[in-house]
């Protein structure tokens, strides 16, 4: 039973067809890579499976057991839904605390309006939630950094702050896109093993953009491959490397032809 | 900086026993107001202070929409208007002066109906916000806000081009608050429960969420922030404010409304408040309250003369101020006020470093 299920997604903007017709499952528990040369449509699957982005009609996106097509970015997180965004999106002038806090919304129990009537226990329910966060927050080692804004962290901490953003929401499953961006190969490593080690800590799905090959084909147990918005390979690390259309989507067209007259003339 | 220091130390400590001495002190404080005016200066000023206060609720709820969730309103006025005609409307005497409306209700029945009834006008200001942003919002919540005057000012029923005329004073048992002294009591007592709620907000889940989207509203979509209730929700907070403000400078003595009250002016003096007392933070728009009311107030009436002709100087100065501010202080008093209380925050950190250090050798 897969945790996410797409049917014939697709999306155009204007005449451009952004995603057309891709059809995914990602099973629960598991890493799951999605590649594709730069434009091929990565962050607008993205977008679409968190309702920042409304699918086109003919369009089922199935996630734990729910309809999701063209429901609102906040329903789809609350179904546990969560993602990273390539540019982070960090809450810059909020401190780090807050930001994690703002990603543990979903579960507030208390009414918007609840600090006019009943203060006592909005800041009873905030002291224990801001208990799980600074847990979370050592967790990922930004623990001494709580108060100050975001706004303010280094490269490298602000992407696990996006982490542990992502991570607060409790998700099942949790998107990530290009987690490794501008970060130097010694920090992808480290950023990877926190990543797995949040996965078997949090028990959670995780699908993730990523250009760095290595990244992808040492982490990830199935890979799906973008070209232009279509799937047009997936299957295991070793499967999808040896796909000569995936060699022809990264390596280019005139390349792999040029090959092909190579191969004939000789 | 040391007698600053000392006196936030002082706060921090009170607070530490209980969350609500410091406001009492506040509000102790704030209490002998009135005479010490009187005595030192004169009974006009504590007019003043009583219309600082309204213009403080304004600003504080003004703060909640722009401020917290970044929506740029211009309709706030407009707001401060409704609240102020509908609980004056309520409580006038039926078949009043030159063709206003009456109904006869007690103030206090007054007061919270026309709280509401903003409250539902902060929801319809808000609406635009649901697919415009930055200066079309602002474009769009004018046109509302001008359009609530203009209604006031064209129709005979709320008082027109005369104004409504005596609105009733609220009243306990015999005792009637009627004298800018006893009215200062009860304005000094919104404007400081006001501004405990605006942190109480601030401090919870829903200024959060306020704050996650004015810094980014894709991502607080995404972190499951339901955007388009959270922005009315903004709208319809800050229209409380205005409400209770208009509702009460309505019944302020002299009892007297006139739709001069409301103009886009008034709107741009309010703004000022919020811009010098720096977006987003509570006590800077406070002060801003304050020091703009008391600018306000002084270049009320000062004229220069150019070429033999009268020129008001008030409108040159305001808007002279707010194009240096933005320019200059963008932070306004507010950034001022963080700076100092993230020093404090890292002094206290050093020192408690320091100690466990120092135990530990």
């Amino acid at each position: 039973m897969p945790l996410l299920e797409t049917r014939n997604l697709r999306k155009s903007f204007g005449g451009l067809q952004a995603i057309s017709d891709v059809s995914l499952k990602v099973e629960p528990n598991t890493v799951h890579g999605l590649i594709g040369p730069n434009g091929s449509g990565k962050s607008t699957f993205f977008n679409l499976l968190t309702g920042v982005y409304q699918p086109d009609d003919g369009s089922y996106i199935e996630f734990n057991n729910v309809d999701v097509t063209g429901k609102p970015a906040h329903f789809i997180a609350e179904q546990g839904l969560s993602r990273t965004f390539q540019l982070l999106r960090l809450y810059g002038e909020l401190s780090v605390l807050d930001n994690v806090l703002v990603g543990f919304h979903p579960h507030t129990k208390y009414s918007p309006f609840a600090p006019f009537f009943n203060g006592g226990e909005v800041r009873r329910q905030d002291n224990l939630v801001k208990e799980e966060m600074f847990e979370l927050l050592e967790f990922i080692g930004l623990a001494e950094h709580a108060e100050i804004p975001a706004a303010e962290l280094s490269g490298g901490q602000r992407r696990l702050l996006a982490l542990g953003r992502a991570i607060a929401m409790r998700p099942k499953m949790l998107l990530l896109d290009e987690p490794g961006a501008g970060l130097s190969p010694a920090n992808v490593d480290s950023l990877m093993d926190t990543i797995m080690t949040l996965k078997d800590r949090y028990d959670l799905t995780i699908v993730v953009v990523e250009h760095i090959l290595k990244v992808v084909m040492s982490t990830c147990e199935t890979i799906s491959v973008l070209d232009h918005g279509q799937k047009i390979s997936e299957g295991s690390p070793e499967f999808v490397k040896n796909d000569p259309a995936v060699i022809e989507a990264y390596l280019g067209r005139e390349m792999a032809d040029e090959d092909i007259r190579a191969a004939m003339d000789a | 900086m040391g007698i600053l220091s000392s006196m936030a130390d002082f706060i921090d400590g009170l607070a530490k026993r209980h969350r609500l001495l410091p406001w009492l002190l506040a509000y102790l404080f704030l209490l002998p107001l009135p005479f010490v005016l009187a005595t030192l200066f004169n009974e006009y000023l504590i007019d003043l202070a009583n219309r600082i206060c309204l213009f403080i609720l304004l600003a504080v709820g003004l703060n909640i929409v722009k401020g917290f969730c970044g929506q740029v309103t211009v309709g706030h006025i407009g707001l401060y208007a409704i609240g102020a005609v509908t609980s004056a409307v309520l409580t006038l005497e039926p078949g009043g002066f030159g063709g206003a409306l009456g109904f006869g209700w007690p103030v206090w029945a007054a007061i919270p109906t026309a709280v509401v009834i903003t409250a539902f006008a902060g929801l319809i200001v808000g609406l635009p916000s649901v697919r415009l942003e930055g200066a079309y919002l602002a474009l769009a919540t004018l046109g509302l806000g001008e359009s609530v005057r203009i209604f006031i000012a064209v129709t005979p029923a709320l008082g027109s081009s005369t104004g409504l005329m005596m609105i009733p004073a609220p009243s306990i048992g015999s005792f009637v608050f009627d004298s800018f002294t006893s009215y200062y009591y009860l304005v000094m007592t919104a404007a400081i429960v006001g501004i405990y709620f605006s942190f109480s907000i601030l401090r919870s889940a829903t200024g959060r969420a306020f704050q996650a989207i004015r810094e980014d509203t894709i991502a607080a979509s995404v972190n499951g922030i339901n955007v388009v209730k959270y922005k009315l929700l903004a709208f319809v907070l800050s229209a409380i404010y205005a409400g209770l403000a208009g509702a009460l400078f309505a019944h302020m003595p002299p009892g007297y409304l006139h739709h001069n009250n409301f103009t886009v002016i008034e709107m741009v003096t309010l703004l000022l408040m919020v811009v010098l007392g720096g977006i987003g933070n509570v006590w800077g728009g406070v002060i801003g309250a304050i020091v703009v009311a008391i600018a306000y107030d002084q270049t009320k009436d000062l004229v220069f003369y150019f070429m033999d002709r009268p020129v008001v100087v008030q409108p040159l100065v305001f808007g002279l101020s707010m194009v240096l501010l933005v320019l200059f202080m963008p932070r306004g008093i507010g950034g001022w006020i963080e700076d100092f209380q993230r020093n404090r925050r890292f002094i206290r950190r050093s020192e408690e470093r320091l100690s466990a250090t120092a135990r530990n050798s």
